[in-house]
């Protein structure tokens, strides 16, 4: 396997998880929006922090959070490297590039996506279509995925495809508990007002990340703070939780040449993950853990193109 | 009935589908039969499905326009062209000596010069031939074989006489869409290759994937064979890709290598270097080696002419082999295969008038107005001269070209290149004039020489023009090579069946 192409399959995986992520997280965030009382102290820039394209988007639309600039930057603006149109695009480059190491059937699928985002990314726009479009753009990222899955041999270079993938989720995963948590610990206007509507937020949380009736099952009590940190950190089922992608990412060890650097970030991180006493830190330090454990995901982002990438 | 091919005004050229407007020749007619049953709905339905399978399949290629590259569809007509195997046969065969007579040429010009000593092809042409590698000199390739791969377009004139029009030594392209253009057509109108027997195309990637195994200099089963490419941003990148994918081997970039102190080739895997046996290289020469050649390119890699003269790495096709596929030195090439095999051609070459001749270059400025003026190194129909279409200034200006350089063009009579039908945008159809590129394979002798089953037929779309190169607004068929002695003659009560 060439280190050129290992490096842009492990991005390809990325890109698609980002452009997944970043639909589903438009997708709740609408809907969000339409419970909360007019006049609330949130709206569409924690997308924007999220995804930490906030100097980026100011930059490009000045202070101006409104809707239509969010969704414009987050869906289509060309300017957001993040964006999902962006990633689309970058990620089907990059299949160029690897497609004679894929199966023929992913181009078509991821091929046949691109299109559909420059055809029918500013119908979008407007609220009642933009349902449909991320639903598809969600669908068709899903497929693409699984086409990869049960028609690639999983040799060494899906290996790369698998770390990129989660290793992108246990980064979007973070992002959203840290955003969301920040912003709802610190009500600017009247708490008392606000306190019921916790927990519609804590639920969209969990289903910007399709977490809500995982949670459900799994937790058997009601949507809460303590309860959801503690499922997006450290379940080991749930595909989206920071501990089992980074098992994942584990678990292709085996397939994989060895890289002591690698192994050592990942096993630090993990321990990092795994032993956070939550409880703990929803009273105090729960920003800072969670960016110790974006450092480390960073470290280990950079311990894979040091060891496999940049030979 | 959506076509009316009584309407096909087909009369002033050769037609590769038909004798006369209504009269299919007999190698075409089950195709015309079925077309003709076809409804205009349904015609129109299946050119729809034939544009969703190219975007679908990402069928494109790149053009380099405006300072920006553009990934565009293939251009492509679904009405195939059609040659009779027993024709094809022939053609094949003159192919294959031709090649073999190339071949010969390029070694005995990297070695003994013998046919310069005995006087049949000028020193002076070889002295001032931009494709000529003084680097390559003494070297010996596997088998003798320099261009491994050869894409030779041939030409139909007015009386149906097909010719050699070029040969392309160096990195021709086009083989992918060749392939592409069969499955495309497969899933357009699977009918058709049910009721008759259209030779498959799709062996070509097996094929070159022998040959590039049987030139490793090392004794291997499975020697390590790569495709060297200059990137997504060259206009034959999708072919590079393709072609990799078909044979199960890696798409490398110069980045990706690199030669050692033990003059081997090396790729950069993420087990560490990997040797590497045989490079399908589709990097001009100029850009293989910056310390042999271009020193600025980035595209190639250092020390690989050194690699390939110590014999620790296949190239293919060889460096230097592009001395045979000037223009010039084209005018030769039946004098080769009198000098080399003793025989006479099989296929023709176009009549040509080389300028570095005083008698054929006065007549050439003399008919300026009449003649096709090529450069001898140019490709992809860049900087040529349709002496009929010219302006006068553009007439003028090749004058002045022509008499500062001779050596650097020769001439041809304007051919009335052959036709087919080519469906238009309004659902009509009209002539086009067309080309056919077969790929040869070379492994050393005749015998062993492998042809493409057909090859790539460019169209020149717009109406009444000569030029097919895509790049320059051409488009494409699919070729069949129809093994029609196999067809029932009852065509007749066939055709109301759809």
């Amino acid at each position: 396997m060439l280190s050129r192409v290992a490096s842009n399959l492990y991005w390809l995986g990325r890109y698609l998880q980002r452009a997944e992520n970043t639909a589903r997280l438009v997708n709740v965030n609408a809907l969000l929006l339409l419970d909360l009382p007019r006049g609330i102290p949130f709206g569409w820039q924690p997308l924007v922090q999220i995804t930490g394209s906030d100097d980026l988007f100011r930059s490009i639309y000045g202070d101006d959070f409104s809707e239509s600039n969010v969704v414009r930057f987050l869906l289509l603006d060309q300017r957001n490297p993040g964006s999902i149109h962006s990633s689309l695009h970058a990620a089907r480059e990059i299949l160029r590039t690897v497609r004679d190491a894929m199966p023929r059937e992913v181009w078509e699928k991821l091929n046949d996506l691109h299109y559909f985002v420059i055809g029918q990314g500013e119908g979008a726009l407007t609220r009642s279509r933009r349902g449909a479009f991320l639903q598809r753009v969600i669908d068709g990222t899903m497929l693409v995925y699984s086409v990869l899955s049960f028609n690639m041999s999983q040799d060494v270079g899906f290996q790369f495809l698998r770390i990129g993938t989660n290793l992108e989720q246990a980064d979007m995963t973070t992002r959203i508990l840290d955003v969301r948590s920040t912003s709802l610990l610190d009500p600017t206007g009247r708490p008392e007002q606000l306190a019921p509507l916790y927990n519609i937020q804590w639920m969209s949380v969990l289903r910007s990340l399709t977490a809500y009736q995982m949670y459900r099952r799994h937790v058997k009590a009601r949507v809460n703070r303590t309860g959801v940190l503690r499922f997006l950190l450290q379940n080991r089922d749930f595909p989206r939780s920071v501990t089992f992608c980074l098992s994942r990412i584990a678990a292709t060890r085996a397939h994989m040449p060895e890289s002591r650097s690698v192994e050592r970030t990942l096993l630090r991180v993990r321990a990092l993950v795994q032993d956070a006493n939550v409880d703990k830190l929803v009273e105090g330090g729960l920003h800072e853990f969670i960016d110790e454990v974006q450092m480390g995901i960073n470290d280990l982002h950079e311990a894979v193109t040091s060891s496999f990438f940049t030979v | 009935m959506a076509i009316d091919w009584r309407q096909y005004r087909c009369e002033n050229f050769y037609d590769e589908l038909f004798q006369a407007p209504g009269t299919p020749r007999p190698a075409a007619r089950t195709l015309a039969d079925y077309l003709d049953d076809l409804s205009e709905p349904e015609l129109a339905e299946r050119r729809l499905a034939a544009e969703l399978a190219i975007k679908v399949m990402g069928i494109s290629f790149t053009v380099y326009s405006e300072g920006k590259n553009v990934d565009r569809a293939w251009p492509f007509d679904i009405i195939p062209r059609v040659i009779p195997l027993s024709e094809w046969q022939k053609t094949e065969a003159g192919l294959k000596q031709r090649v073999h007579a190339l071949n010969l040429f390029i070694q005995d010009l990297y070695n003994d010069q013998k046919i310069i000593k005995d006087g049949i092809f000028p020193a002076e042409l070889l002295r001032e031939s931009v494709n000529f590698r003084k680097q390559c000199l003494g070297v010996k390739p596997a088998h003798g074989v320099w261009a491994h791969i050869c894409g030779s377009d041939l030409v139909r004139d007015k009386d149906g006489t097909m010719y050699v029009l070029e040969d392309n030594l160096r990195v021709p392209s086009g083989v992918s869409y060749m392939v592409e253009n069969r499955l495309v057509t497969k899933r357009v109108f699977p009918e058709l290759f049910e009721s008759q027997t259209i030779l498959p195309v799709d062996d070509y990637p097996a094929q070159l994937y022998d040959t590039l195994c049987a030139i490793s200099p090392r004794p291997l089963d499975q020697p390590n064979v790569v495709l060297l490419t200059p990137g997504i941003f060259n206009s034959a990148y999708f072919e590079h890709s393709y072609l990799a994918q078909q044979m199960g081997i890696e798409l490398v970039e110069g980045s990706d290598l690199f030669v050692a102190d033990d003059d081997c080739v090396y790729m950069r895997t993420i087990y560490g270097p990997k040797r590497v046996d045989v490079i399908y290289r589709r990097i001009d020469d100029l850009f293989l080696d910056p310390e042999a050649f271009n020193p600025d390119s980035i595209l190639g890699v250092p020390g690989l002419m050194r690699a390939w003269i110590n014999n620790r790495v296949a190239l293919a096709n060889c460096p230097g082999a592009g001395v045979a596929d000037d223009k010039v030195v084209y005018a030769f090439v039946p004098k080769m295969i009198k000098y080399y095999l003793d025989q006479d051609p099989i296929i023709p070459n176009v009549p040509s008038y080389l300028c570095m001749d005083p008698s054929d270059r006065s007549y050439v400025l003399a008919n300026l107005d009449k003649l096709v003026v090529k450069p001898a190194n140019e490709s992809g129909g860049y900087g040529m001269l349709i002496g009929p279409r010219a302006s006068k200034d553009e007439l003028d200006k090749f004058r002045k070209l022509i008499e500062s350089n001779p050596r650097n063009y020769m001439a041809q009579p304007t051919l009335a290149l052959s036709t087919a039908p080519t469906l238009m945008e309004d659902g009509s159809v009209e002539p086009r004039h067309l080309d056919l590129r077969p790929f040869i394979l070379s492994r050393g002798s005749v015998d062993s020489t492998y042809v493409t089953t057909g090859g790539l037929t460019r169209v020149a779309m717009v109406r009444g023009s000569l030029v097919v190169n895509s790049s320059q607004g051409g488009g494409a068929k699919d070729t069949w090579i129809v093994d029609f002695d196999d067809v029932p003659t009852q065509t007749q009560s066939q055709g109301g069946a759809a």
